[in-house]
């Protein structure tokens, strides 16, 4: 059964609760942490080397569509009407806005130290203790909009612009790729910050805390953030109906970036899947 | 889209990895290399500053094992703490504290890890031993048998 994942600004309250209930659920088990501990493990920057396949890469929508549907599908072992809604934020702006309400995330974190004092993963409610990070801190932290240099959330003509380039990626295939649906979209623009922080990245920038860190998946707007960012990937194969993912086949021997990506079939790590057999969700899920 | 029923479906299980790939990568964790006779001198570099009341240390050795000079080996501190460094390809440097920025120098990486870190966070340290990443006193350690590693890359 196809089942839909919804703007997280429509879900009913009850929802909502079964949606927080099932993040609690899988955080007391343990297995939580387990997502947060592969997303640092995968975060290779392009200038080191091997092979990267979730970040700086052709492969980095393919990769997290399949990282969203592992860890949907352990929310869903939790409770069967669950899915991971998204949070479109070219709508929903402000810092009181969904999802940073009481009965869904929470709020900003307080100025003196940027932890989260509301919400579920407040952590004096004891649910939502940082144990996987890359610092010693325990609790969940943001500073939505980076109060001391404020900083706005991409809009939707920021991420046209992205839908819009029929091309899918182009060499180098990394952080630098100057053109490209799939680097205008992950974000690592040319020039200086704030400017060369585009969609999926400013939008780490802009929650803050936790969020720029490698350990953004302790946040669990990190989940509402990649549907929203897969979700752009869907629009963009409506909108290009030829185009495909890139590159097709591996980079040659002698090219810089031979054995560092992952081309259209190759197996795309640690699944035992390939960035063709991810183009198409339409059997498992939809975006309402 | 075709999911095959065996793909691994759990993320690792392990974490033994996690640290020995930023080290790798970094060379963060290793012993300043001699200079080596013969070769031209490598250059070295260093800084120490407190930045936010917090001390800073970096320095560098001209050459990563490879003895490729670009590929400078640095080795970072906050308060003693190590604090990896990672390069993107432009040549420009990020540690996983600011993960999503990069910056023009190890100094300018480091201060900004600081800007994150706040004015007692330590960025998480390899335990010495089998280089798993500890924090908090390893409270999160949990025994991982080793099928659970389901990685063919890093292993
Ligand atoms: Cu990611
Ligand atoms: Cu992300």
């Amino acid at each position: 059964m196809v089942y839909t994942r919804k703007d997280v600004s429509t879900l009913t309250r009850a929802e909502r609760r079964r949606f927080v209930g099932a993040l609690l659920e899988l955080k007391r088990s343990g297995e939580y942490d387990d997502y947060v501990r592969m997303h640092i493990e995968y975060y290779t920057p392009d200038g080191e080397s091997g092979l990267r396949a979730a970040h700086m890469a052709p492969s980095f929508l393919p990769w997290h569509r399949k990282f969203l549907l592992d860890f949907e599908r352990a929310l869903r072992r939790v409770d069967a009407s669950v899915t991971v809604p998204y949070w479109d934020w070219t709508r929903n702006r402000t810092r009181t806005a969904v999802p940073w309400t009481e009965d869904l995330l929470g709020g900003d974190g307080r100025r003196s130290d940027r932890q989260v004092t509301s919400g579920p993963f407040a952590f004096r409610n004891g649910r939502w203790t940082i144990t996987a990070g890359v610092t010693d801190t325990e609790y969940l932290m943001r500073d939505l909009g980076r109060s001391h240099d404020p900083l706005t959330l991409p809009t939707s003509r920021d991420v046209e612009s992205a839908v819009a380039d029929p091309l899918y990626d182009t060499a180098p295939w990394n952080s630098t790729s100057p053109r490209g649906f799939r680097n205008k979209l992950e974000g690592w623009g040319p020039g200086h910050p704030p400017a060369s922080w585009r969609n999926h990245n400013r939008v780490h920038r802009w929650v803050g805390g936790h969020m720029v860190s490698g350990a953004s998946v302790n946040d669990p707007v990190f989940w509402l953030h990649h549907a929203f960012v897969d979700l752009q990937w869907s629009r963009w194969r409506r909108r290009h109906p030829h185009a495909r993912y890139l590159p097709a086949e591996p980079p040659a021997p002698g090219d810089a970036q031979h054995g560092r990506i992952v081309a259209r079939r190759e197996k795309l790590p640690p699944w035992d899947v390939t960035p063709q057999q991810m183009e198409d969700h339409g059997a498992i899920y939809r975006y309402a | 889209m075709t999911v095959p029923v065996n793909s691994a479906s759990k993320p690792t299980r392990r974490r033994r990895v996690l640290w020995g790939l930023l080290a790798t990568g970094t060379m963060a964790t290793m012993a300043p290399a001699p200079p080596s006779p013969g070769r031209s001198a490598p250059k070295e570099a260093r800084f120490a500053e407190t930045y936010r009341g917090r001390r800073i240390t970096g320095a560098s050795h001209g050459a990563g094992p490879s003895g490729d000079p670009c590929r400078a080996m640095w080795h970072v501190t906050v308060d003693g703490h190590p604090l990896p460094l990672m390069r993107r390809a432009d040549g420009s440097w990020m540690t996983m504290v600011d993960h999503y920025q990069s910056y023009p120098t190890p100094l300018l990486a480091a201060r900004a890890a600081v800007d994150e870190l706040g004015p007692t966070a330590r960025p998480a340290a390899p335990d010495g031993n089998d280089g798993r990443m500890v924090h908090g006193g390893g409270r999160s350690e949990r025994s991982r048998t080793p099928k659970d590693h389901v990685h063919g890359v890093h292993a």
